[in-house]
């Protein structure tokens, strides 16, 4: 492990941290500085490394090389120095059915100072968990806020919660996402993976994008935030007629787009202003159905998730 | 296997473990009295004939080493070990909680040495409290025999049992299928100890260390240094490469 990572209090360092099962490079060499404080969110398809990631920040996976950081502990060994600074979550659920709610969030406190422990029985009520019953008797919603629960309790710098808010209905998911902005607002530094792009949108100052184990430049993300800014996409009511649209597009001259359903994005080179009256001109005055929406200027996070992923975000 | 699963299997490994012995102290003078019929019963096999040759020389102590640690701690203590070693770790993996066992503050040494002390205490504990009980039974039956030796054989099998429950617990820190590990392991230890019975394979099987005879020697002798010894090494490696392989476990 050559490179270093800066040891800060309420910072994760990270120093081209990497991963390898067997063929596959889970993670490629990655460096990124997160914190002191604020939310980041890491977001990514499925296989794309978060969660090696995320485990390799608290010690889980072992990482094949580069160097880590997180609170001013160094992750050596085990990790050890780093669990007992971080509050984790998990990111798939499985409990021991057998415990009660209670014993549950006992067991998974196990280390931490017993403060930690009526504040996690305080926030599983908070959720209106039966802490008396049987953990085998919860839906998976309900398990997910009961590890919610102890990951959130103890009184740490930094906490690193792998996907906290998958399963949860609409409602508790606002309040778990009001408890994380509670929870930054004092200071804390998160680092969250997530599928859904609304949450993370709303949530997170920070968004960092992992693509088939490797961290995208957050310039390279940013260039590709101007460029989904100067798109204009335009949905209509069912898919158009292709060959018609591209008649449609004949004086623009070459213009890149990108057909998707019944929507189509077109990136105008010189800018959004250039091409753009004239290409709804075209559009309203072709053959074509009248679009159903037409969207331009602050790209969301999901049209940003399809630049760089090529397929559509939740 | 969770702490309070692994209790009410050593309480129930202890019960049956206790009703054994029970069973065979009370049986001693039946068995003394037939003892010539069924020295000509075991002949066809030989391994057996040479145990009644050593009970009828021997009489009470060598009956209850046969009986208690040779017959019944040796298979239910073998399938004990098995059976608490096996879900350790793999059972873990199995049931997906293995991210969450080993992501609380607590070093990876440590959470493997708790566990693997709680087995292992669930496993010795019930032999040396049936051990302790064996000077009450023999009383009964108007035997007497001092404690010390038998809690020296009570060692013996322990660490011998121990060294069967080390190679089975480093097997499921290495693997995700507790049933399968389990499954292997005790036909491993059924063949061995099937072994143990056909005269010319004897010398071969694990059983050999914790016969009858070798625990007479502890009797007259004390422990055998070198084979305690060499049980306890095998033991420590096991644990010593379980805790290597732990530490690099990925969940």
């Amino acid at each position: 492990m050559s490179e270093r990572a800066s040891v800060e209090s309420g910072v994760i360092s990270i120093a081209g941290l990497a991963r390898r099962f067997g063929l596959v490079q889970a993670v490629h060499p990655l460096s990124v500085r997160i914190g002191p404080g604020g939310i980041t969110g890491l977001l990514g398809p499925n296989g794309s490394g978060k969660s090696t990631l995320l485990r390799m920040l608290i010690g889980l996976v072992r990482p094949n090389a580069g160097a880590a950081a997180v609170d001013g502990a160094r992750l050596v060994g085990d990790g050890l120095a780093v669990r007992r600074r971080v509050a984790y979550l998990c990111g798939e659920i499985h409990a021991y059915g057998e415990l009660t709610g209670r014993s549950h969030l006992a067991w998974c406190l196990r280390g931490r100072p017993r403060a930690s422990l009526q504040r996690a029985i305080d926030l599983a009520k908070r959720f209106e968990l039966p802490l008396a019953k049987p953990v085998r008797s919860y839906s998976h919603g309900m398990k997910r806020q009961l590890f919610l629960a102890a990951a959130l309790a103890p009184d740490v710098r930094v906490r690193i919660l792998d996907e906290p808010t998958e399963g949860l209905d609409p409602t508790r998911r606002r309040e778990v996402l009001e408890l994380l902005r509670e929870d930054a607002a004092r200071g804390t530094t998160l680092l969250f993976s997530s599928h859904h792009l609304g949450e993370v949108a709303r949530t997170c100052e920070r968004q960092l994008f992992l693509r088939r184990g490797e961290l995208l430049d957050e310039n390279a993300a940013g260039a590709l935030r101007e460029r989904a800014r100067l798109a204009l996409r335009v949905t209509w009511p069912a898919a158009p007629d292709a060959s018609e649209l591209e008649r449609v597009l004949v004086p623009l001259g070459p213009i890149e787009k990108r057909l998707d359903g019944a929507s189509a994005t077109f990136f105008f080179p010189g800018g959004l202003a250039d091409g753009r009256a004239a290409l709804l001109a075209l559009l309203l005055s072709s053959a074509l159905p009248d679009p159903r929406a037409i969207e331009y200027g602050e790209p969301s996070l999901a049209d940003l998730y399809r630049e760089l992923y090529g397929v559509e975000g939740v | 296997m969770r702490p309070r699963g692994l209790l009410l299997f050593a309480a129930a490994y202890f019960v049956i473990l206790e009703l054994l012995l029970v069973a065979a102290a009370l049986a001693w003078p039946a068995f003394l009295e037939n003892i010539g019929a069924l020295r000509s019963m075991a002949a066809p096999i030989p391994v057996l004939g040479a145990a009644m040759d050593q009970i009828q020389e021997r009489g009470f102590p060598a009956y209850l080493l046969a009986q208690h640690f040779f017959k019944g701690c040796n298979t239910l203590g073998a399938a004990a070990a098995v059976l608490f070693a096996a879900p350790a770790v793999a059972g873990e993996a199995h049931r997906g909680t293995l991210e969450l066992w080993l992501a609380r503050p607590l070093s990876r040494r440590r959470i493997l040495l708790e566990r693997w002390g709680a087995g292992a205490l669930a496993l010795c504990v019930p032999i040396f409290l049936t051990t302790l009980t064996i000077p009450i039974l023999a009383e009964r039956i108007d035997e007497w025999d001092p404690l010390g030796p038998y809690l020296e054989c009570a060692l013996h099998q322990s660490l011998f049992l121990l060294a069967i429950y080390a190679v089975a617990f480093l097997w499921s820190t290495l693997g995700s299928h507790p049933g399968a590990i389990a499954l292997w392991m005790l036909f491993v230890t059924t063949f061995e100890f099937a072994i143990y019975m056909i005269k010319v394979w004897t010398h071969w099987s694990l059983f050999r260390l914790c016969d009858i005879q070798t625990l007479l020697d502890v009797i007259d002798h004390g422990l055998d240094v070198p084979l305690v010894g060499g049980l306890v090494l095998a033991s420590a490696a096991c644990l010593g490469a379980s805790l290597f392989a732990f530490e690099r476990r990925t969940p």
